[in-house]
């Protein structure tokens, strides 16, 4: 090969293997910088298909299991999470519209279980909102984490006690392909009836390929509410609202932790 | 994980994805191009082993954009080629023409099949009030490109202005040549046709001017331009939810955008085809510069003006035929021009209005030219023409007529300092990468020059170093979210 091209394919071939190593790594910190890695790797070893639903999955809770009467009284809501809320909470929000409860949204976006986990703003918005629910949904930035279930169960866990007695409901990333195991970890440590799982839904995805478009995310909301009444821990009035969405009467954004 | 998965994997990577069109800035196409080099650079000497083998990769590269309809390309040429073969024997004036009447109809009507077939129904049907049922049509990727390459080459064989190649793989090679194959630049036989039986090998600083083009392209499509269009998507996709200065911070967003991603694109292909050893002629040249729309149309996608030039306005009679047919004719061929952009009403308007400002520019030259060419005069040229072309861009982006008038309206109305402070402060990626392209945009054209010769001179590891930074930076922005303004409507 002449020289010119000898060099510059080196280049590329160094820059190749260079990254495919790299990605088979979650992320790769250096001097506190995190750098992210371009999942090559996992597109290439990844084994299990897509499973693909064609409706709404009913996650059965163990046998003992007893659907709870609905608590009619109004709620104050909360719904944090990452970008997914963008779709699900005006839709939450109209819900909460038609049924007289109050809603404040804080969206971080790019946020992960270790996001959250780590510090300790869920308390400091619980503290400031005084919900007496609180909705989450977050997990889809950690879908393909390895070693899922021993790295992030401290911060599930901690998300958890922050939390404490109000009732919530997890509602789980939408996979777009297999995670490796944080929908696992988020049933595990959910209290029964706490957790929608929403891996096997199909949806039709925006650009990105990621989040739900705007009206899919509608029908996801709502498959959550029909889901709620058989098998919530502490399901609420949710009628089907007039409007399609709402405003929260709060949203917080915060910005992608760098 | 087994071989056998890494080996299924990489099968289903390789195969036909509607949804994943092989693109320049994709880790796919860069691991084909890392197959590809070395055998072409070896097979570069041997001219016809070489064309077999790049025809092979092009097709390839258009089977992953296009599925099958790689075979309508080789159709297409096969045909052209047929007909300049025969168009050189032919004495008759009569049948020659008859030969480019066959070739340029076939190729629009194949064009106009794909991309316009729904549009005009569509417009049928409201006019008969009928009720359509759009046709189940799945445009061709680059079909606009490599059919304009193909009128052309058989306008150029008829007129002499180029000999028709000896053979039908020379003509296949130029028709799927894959750097220009999907995006363009538009290549034209006269300017290529010479390079490939040329068949000269590139040297070694014509290899790594290519490379600092694919990284300048790199920088401007997939960092820049794709970071950016994020948050450009959310003013265009809801037109009244956000603060004046929050729109025309979008419209001005697209308007860079648009450019980053285009000429990125096409500094891309340029820089892939250069290390090949062809040149392709630069399809943009700081077009945002322009101090009139004249001057705008010379330097933004010079192919395709350049082409529509030669081959419609010239045709039509140029400015040959008076004052009134030329502004006729200009503004005939932009309102083509913007309908080969996209099936839409919204790009013959823009097309249109182009054709209109280009019009009002020539009429009133013989008065422009009599003002004294001074700083102030500059200025207030170069502002007269960005704030008309970013404003047309409104409506080349927007869904919808509407949509194109609600984000004008609400940056007039719905305009508030109050914001500037916030949106900086939230929005400060974002601020960033405009401030980065604008200021390079400013650049004087001699530094892009001595930055790219210091690049070629720098040794080895400064040049992966740089690659691998530049690398790093696509993947570190790619899935990064934009988030919403905080008066983002919900």
């Amino acid at each position: 090969m002449k020289r010119g091209y000898l060099g510059l394919w080196s280049i590329l071939v160094l820059t190749f293997l260079l990254f495919i190593t790299a990605s088979s790594f979650d992320s790769i910190n250096i001097c506190g910088l995190e750098l992210k890695t371009s999942g090559m790797y996992d597109r290439l070893t990844q084994v299990d298909e897509v499973n693909v639903a064609d409706d709404t999955v009913q996650i059965d809770n163990d046998d003992t299991f007893k659907p709870q009467p609905i608590d009619t009284t109004a709620q104050n809501i909360l719904f944090i999470g990452d970008s997914m809320l963008e779709g699900l909470s005006p839709r939450l929000a109209a819900y909460a519209k038609e049924n007289g409860h109050k809603m404040n949204t804080v969206i971080w976006y790019s946020s992960t279980s270790n996001v959250w986990g780590e510090c300790d703003t869920l308390k400091t918005f619980i503290r400031r909102f005084k919900p007496t629910y609180v909705f989450i949904c977050l997990g889809a930035n950690e879908l393909f984490v390895k070693d899922i279930a021993k790295k992030r169960d401290k911060y599930v866990k901690t998300i958890l006690s922050q939390i404490g007695d109000i009732p919530y409901l997890w509602i789980g990333p939408p996979n777009w392909k297999e995670d490796t195991g944080i929908n696992d970890l988020i049933a595990t440590n959910a209290k029964p009836g706490c957790f929608f799982l929403s891996n096997g839904m199909h949806f039709d995805r925006a650009k990105d390929g990621a989040h739900p478009t705007r009206s899919s995310a509608v029908q996801w909301m709502d498959s959550v509410v029909r889901w709620m009444p058989e098998n919530c821990a502490h399901p609420i009035r949710l009628n089907i609202p007039q409007e399609k969405t709402a405003k929260p009467q709060r949203v917080v954004v915060l910005q992608p932790k760098r | 994980m087994q071989l056998q998965d890494i080996f299924s994997n990489l099968m289903e990577l390789l195969s036909y994805d509607a949804t994943a069109p092989m693109i320049f800035s994709s880790g796919l196409f860069w691991f084909l191009f890392i197959l590809f080099m070395p055998i072409y650079a070896v097979l570069k000497n041997r001219r016809w082993q070489m064309l077999v083998f790049v025809v092979a990769f092009s097709l390839y590269f258009y089977y992953k954009s296009s599925g099958l309809f790689f075979l309508l390309l080789v159709c297409t040429s096969l045909l052209d080629w047929g007909l300049s073969r025969l168009l050189v024997k032919l004495k008759s004036k009569g049948a020659k023409k008859a030969c480019v009447a066959i070739s340029i109809i076939t190729s629009l009507s194949i064009l106009g099949y794909f991309k316009y077939a729904n549009f005009f129904l569509w417009n049928w049907n409201q006019m008969v009030e009928g009720n359509f049922q759009p046709l189940d049509i799945i445009l061709p990727v680059g079909i606009s490109f490599y059919t304009f390459q193909s009128i052309s080459y058989i306008v150029d064989v008829y007129k002499c202005r180029v000999a028709p190649t000896r053979t039908w793989l020379e003509y296949l090679f130029f028709l799927s040549f894959f750097p220009a194959l999907v995006a363009g630049p538009i290549v034209r036989a006269d300017y290529f046709l010479p390079q490939v039986e040329q068949n000269s090998r590139p040297k070694r600083e014509e290899i790594y001017l290519g490379f600092w083009m694919i990284i300048l392209g790199i920088i401007k499509k997939a960092i820049i331009a794709d970071y950016i269009s994020q948050y450009n998507d959310l003013i265009f996709s809801s037109p009244t939810g956000y603060s004046g200065f929050e729109s025309l911070m979008g419209v001005i967003g697209y308007t860079m955008q648009i450019y980053c991603d285009f000429s990125g694109y096409s500094d891309m292909a340029i820089g892939i085809a250069l290390i090949m050893g062809f040149k392709l002629s630069p399809n943009f040249k700081f077009p945002y510069k322009s101090k009139n729309l004249t001057e705008f149309w010379r330097r933004w996608h010079i192919s395709l003006s350049s082409w529509l030039r030669d081959y419609l306005y010239i045709p039509l009679g140029g400015n040959r035929k008076g004052t009134t047919r030329t502004y006729v004719n200009n503004f005939l061929t932009m309102l083509i021009g913007g309908l080969w952009h996209g099936a839409a009403w919204k790009f013959v308007f823009w097309g249109a209005m182009h054709g209109v400002g280009l019009a009002v520019h020539k009429a009133t030259k013989p008065l422009l030219d009599k003002i004294p060419n001074i700083y102030p005069v500059k200025i207030l040229s170069w502002t007269i023409t960005i704030v008309y072309v970013s404003l047309l861009w409104v409506f080349f982006r927007a869904e919808s007529w509407t949509d194109s008038w609600l984000i004008i309206k609400n940056i007039f109305t719905n305009f508030s300092v109050a914001h500037i402070a916030p949106f900086l402060e939230v929005r400060y990626v974002w601020c960033v990468m405009m401030a980065v392209i604008i200021l390079s945009h400013a650049m004087p054209r001699r530094w892009y020059d001595k930055m790219g010769e210091m690049f070629v001179n720098s040794n080895w590891l400064i040049k992966t170093l740089i690659f691998i930074i530049v690398v790093q930076f696509v993947i570190q922005f790619m899935s990064e979210d934009v988030a919403p303004f905080i008066y983002f409507q919900f």
